[in-house]
């Protein structure tokens, strides 16, 4: 239709008033940082279950090496303190495996399921603003045609131009409808998606460090008994090592 | 944006969309600063719902505190007879809730309202002038909290005696859903762990620009380090009231007389070893040196490897504290399971867990560094001893060395004797210490897990499911989980389908000439239609807007890609990803032909969400009520057609061709001709119709 001067594509009738307009905005907004939020926090439990993961593995490397050197074999007392040591980082380790398993289960798939709700609502975002964009248009268009000399061309053109029209302004309205309905509706779901979510994280805690505290308890019992203090203990580290340092074999260079 | 309205229709007026755009312009910028004081209004409010937090959380703490204490105490002090070590339980009760007290006071010294900027700051004042009073009620409660458990678990064990009890603390507080005397005793456990992420809840609402920033923060760094402090003297007061230091044949004893000779002995192979890898063999065999030399080979050994897998550790530990998965904000901060996991992340990654690193590192990795840089010198003179040891041997044989000779004898034995006496006495105190550190080590795994399990205490109580076994526990959240999962899938599914329809729209004549042209040229069967404006972003690709027709000639590109189909569109041929193509079926299926060609067509069917031609033909004959006129200009192509103009009224005569065919209709036009046109090139004006100024020709 470019025979037909254009002044804007803005119709005169107000299709959508501003405080449904703004309205609709800060649901959105809600949505989009509940978007970005959870995204985020998804992306921190991976790592720091990752991370935690690996700090396990590196104790029982600890445990291990220590237990593969033959300094173990010598000397029944040492390599008793040793196996026990490396029997506790194991168990840490196998109960530190299934504290991830269950995070993982209740926490880290319920997230990242929740995240993928989001692109097909942005994208129903997208599509109620180009209907509405195709409304806007196509509503002025009707507008003008009105504006003008009743002919037969136009009458004919006012006539296709609401044909037109109708079946656009029925899409936006039942899709800007269902958006205004479904947003705060999801938004509110949060709440109940991630009870259990949170509930499971600090349960799968509490019993790791639950058997995190036996185990090392009964451990310290066994190989460091003696209750030192920091303090203590570095007066004893210090005076050890002075007492090597004070070998002429080791000064030597 | 508004401006977005404007589309690429042709702007004639050019003045006018200066001012069009001026004006668009100011309502966009008032718009703008609107927003931004709503969000500013929006973020003070949160700053101050943060700060009443803190308040109130302070003043009903000392209430329940003052039930227990008061109210719950005198009523169990009237049992017959009265529990044992009552007294015991409220010992260091009475200094935590004087201090809330004077904190409370403090606070509400100013009679500021929250609002008032300068609140924050006495707040922050009040929290600070009071931090060392804090710590040394809390901390003497927290160092006695374990016998109160101990008391109550003797309680537990007296049923009718706990009966009793739980009677007179529901009578005392009717209101409190509490089950046990712990439900008031841990909260000031609890009540220490909350300061820092109630006062960096509001640090997180609180502008930087803000006067009192720099104090809150410094309140929130003190309120840290009051926990550091408070569980170390916590553990300091374990360690003294447990262990009363009578040395008897402990562990310790088993270390400091490690036998490093008779081990040293047992190590000889290991020497042998490494000389075979060196290929260096002295005649001279030596076996009580070469057993401690063994030694120190794997004691060097074990000491690097500890050290890097100490490293490791902490390396992975580090990384763990920098993921903050308690910063997270779902506007779920009035519900109890997600606060109560960030109290406890962030009690474990800003205070617990730094701790429990600290110590590592200054027990454990430090000593382990100066013990390996300490592994130098014995190395070298080990080293230098072999290489005399050769020299040693030429010459070793003869009867009458020279004075060089001499030397050189004279300096292997030295440092050969140096060695025997010194090298075990290295192994040993090395040994002692490896062994002690991974003593250590363990000590501060059981410090950690202690301090955890403290602070759990206090949210066992709070939490619904807490009292879930955990198989129970276990079960319902998982199978929340999946059901949740499914309910989610249900929301995404019919968002998917109703909202990302197409709109419906009839076809411009410029359309349906391409889609004549295409269908023509390819068959209806290749008819795709543009889902959304797509720019082409690599060679060949096409740039194609929404609704336009495409012909796919290829599904794939020449790389195999089937994302990437090869298309054409009306004359120019290119890429586009076939995600953003939409299968159209038309209502014809063929164009038609010539009125005078023989074949009727099939009529598929319709897809529901395809562009639908809204014309259909009409079955008018002359009705007065309605005028039929051509909505699209039509050129005739042949002598049995007849042209007509957009807007021109025409007389149906027949809606149909000699065959039948309702796609063509008779028509005599305005000028008399006579001829075919296609029928959806019709439509249908109801006369009569009255919008004011209508005029009917």
């Amino acid at each position: 239709m470019s025979w037909i001067p254009f002044k804007i594509g803005q119709p005169k009738k107000q299709i959508v008033s501003k405080t449904v307009e703004r309205d609709f905005e800060r649901e959105y907004e809600k949505l989009q940082k509940l978007e970005d939020q959870t995204k985020k926090l998804h992306k921190d439990m991976k790592k720091s279950t990752e991370a935690d993961l690996a700090m396990s593995k590196a104790a029982v490397k600890i445990s291990a090496d220590l237990l593969n050197n033959p300094l173990c074999e010598q000397d029944q007392a040492f390599l008793e303190s040793m196996t026990a040591l490396d029997t506790a980082m194991k168990r840490m380790d196998a109960f530190n495996q299934e504290k991830v398993n269950q995070i993982q289960k209740t926490v880290i798939d319920p997230l990242k399921k929740y995240s993928g709700v989001f692109p097909s609502l942005n994208m129903a975002v997208k599509r109620r603003e180009q209907a509405l964009q195709d409304y806007k248009r196509l509503q002025s268009k009707v507008e003008k045609y009105e504006e003008k000399e009743k002919t037969g061309p136009v009458m004919v053109k006012l006539h296709q131009a609401n044909e037109e029209l109708k079946p656009v302004k029925e899409d936006f309205e039942a899709k800007n409808k269902q958006l205004l309905d479904e947003m705060p509706k999801f938004y509110q779901s949060r709440i109940d998606y991630f009870q259990p979510s949170f509930e499971a994280l600090i349960r799968a805690q509490v019993v790791y460090f639950t058997e995190m505290y036996t185990i090392f308890s009964d451990l310290t019992d066994q190989i460091d008994p003696a209750g030192l203090t920091d303090e203590q203990r570095q007066r004893e580290t210090e005076a050890k090592l002075s007492e090597l340092r004070s070998l002429s074999i080791v000064a030597n260079d | 944006t508004l401006l977005s309205n404007y589309g690429d229709k042709k702007l004639y007026f050019p003045e006018i969309k200066e001012e069009m755009l001026a004006e668009e312009a100011e309502e966009a910028k008032k718009r703008r600063e609107e927003e931004e004081e709503e969000a500013k209004e929006r973020k003070a409010q949160r700053q101050r719902l943060a700060i009443e937090e803190l308040v109130q959380t302070e003043k009903n703490y000392l209430k329940m505190l003052q039930i227990c204490s008061v109210n719950i105490r005198s009523n169990l002090k009237q049992l017959q007879p009265p529990p044992a070590n009552l007294d015991s339980l409220f010992l260091y009760i009475e200094d935590v809730m004087d201090v809330s007290r004077r904190l409370l006071s403090l606070f509400n010294q100013t009679h500021l309202q929250p609002e008032d900027p300068h609140y924050l700051e006495t707040l922050c004042n009040s929290f600070l002038s009071l931090s060392s009073d804090i710590e040394a009620a809390y901390k003497e409660y927290l160092a006695n909290y374990n016998n109160i458990s101990v008391v109550e678990n003797g309680y537990k064990q007296k049923e009718a005696l706990w009966k009793e009890i739980i009677r007179v603390i529901k009578l005392s507080a009717p209101e409190v859903n509490a089950t046990s005397l712990s439900f008031f005793l841990v909260m000031p456990v609890q009540q220490i762990t909350r300061y820092p992420l109630l006062l960096q809840t509001i640090q997180k609402h609180t502008e930087p620009a803000h006067p009192a920033y720099a104090l809150l923060e410094q309140t929130a760094h003190t309120s840290i380090a009051l926990n550091c402090r408070i569980n170390e003297y916590k553990r300091f007061r374990e360690v003294a009231d447990k262990y009363k230091k009578t040395e008897s044949l402990t562990i310790r004893d088993k270390i400091n007389r490690l036998n490093t000779h008779s081990i040293a002995k047992k190590t000889a192979r290991f020497s042998q070893h490494l000389k075979h890898e060196t290929g260096i063999k002295p005649k001279l065999v030596d076996e009580e040196f070469d057993a401690f030399e063994g030694f120190f080979n794997i004691l060097e050994n074990g000491i690097l490897v500890l050290l890097e897998n100490v490293e490791q550790y902490l390396l992975h530990l580090q990384r763990f504290l920098t993921c903050k998965t308690e910063e997270f904000d779902f506007e779920m901060d009035g519900e109890k399971s997600p606060i109560c996991y960030k109290e406890i992340t962030t009690a474990l990654r800003q205070w617990i867990l730094p701790t429990f690193e600290k110590r590592t590192r200054t027990l454990v990795h430090k000593p382990l560094c100066a013990l390996r840089d300490l592994l130098v010198g014995p190395r070298n003179l080990i080293r230098k001893r072999l290489d005399k040891l050769l020299d040693f041997e030429m010459i070793e044989s003869k009867s009458n060395l020279s004075y060089e000779e001499q030397a050189v004898a004279n300096t292997y034995r030295t440092i050969n004797t140096l060695l025997l006496n010194e090298l075990p006495r290295f192994n040993g105190l090395a040994l002692q210490l490896i062994w002690s550190m991974l003593g250590t080590f363990s000590c501060l795994h059981r410090d950690l897990a202690a301090d955890m399990e403290q602070m759990f205490q206090s949210f066992a109580q709070q939490l619904p499911h807490s009292s879930l076994d955990p198989s129970a526990f276990w079960k319902w959240a998982e199978s929340e989980v999946l059901e949740s999962g499914r309910k989610l899938q249900t929301v995404c599914r019919s968002v998917e389908d109703s909202l990302n329809a197409p709109a419906v729209q009839p076809l411009s004549p410029s359309s349906q000439r391409r889609l004549k042209q295409l269908t023509d040229k390819h068959g209806s069967g290749k008819i795709y239609q543009v889902m959304s404006t797509v720019a082409g972003s690599r060679d060949l690709d096409l740039n194609l807007t929404r609704g336009e027709f495409v012909a796919v000639i290829s599904e794939a590109d020449t790389r195999g890609d089937k994302r990437r189909w090869l298309v054409d569109a009306g004359g120019r041929r290119g890429y586009v990803s076939s995600s953003k193509l939409i299968r159209y079926h038309q209502a014809m299926e063929d164009p038609p032909p010539s009125p005078l060609l023989n074949t009727p067509l099939d009529v598929t069917e319709r897809r529901r969400h395809s562009y639908t031609p809204v014309y259909k033909p009409m079955n008018v004959m002359s009705q007065p009520c309605f005028q039929v006129m051509a909505a699209y200009s039509f050129t005739a192509r042949g002598n049995h057609e007849v042209s007509v103009q957009a807007g021109e009224p025409v007389r149906v005569l027949e809606p149909h061709d000699k065959r039948g065919n309702p796609e063509w209709s008779l028509v005599e036009a305005t000028g008399g001709q006579r001829g075919y046109v296609p029928s959806n090139y019709l439509t249908v004006m109801p006369m009569g119709a009255e919008p004011p100024g209508f005029r009917v020709f």
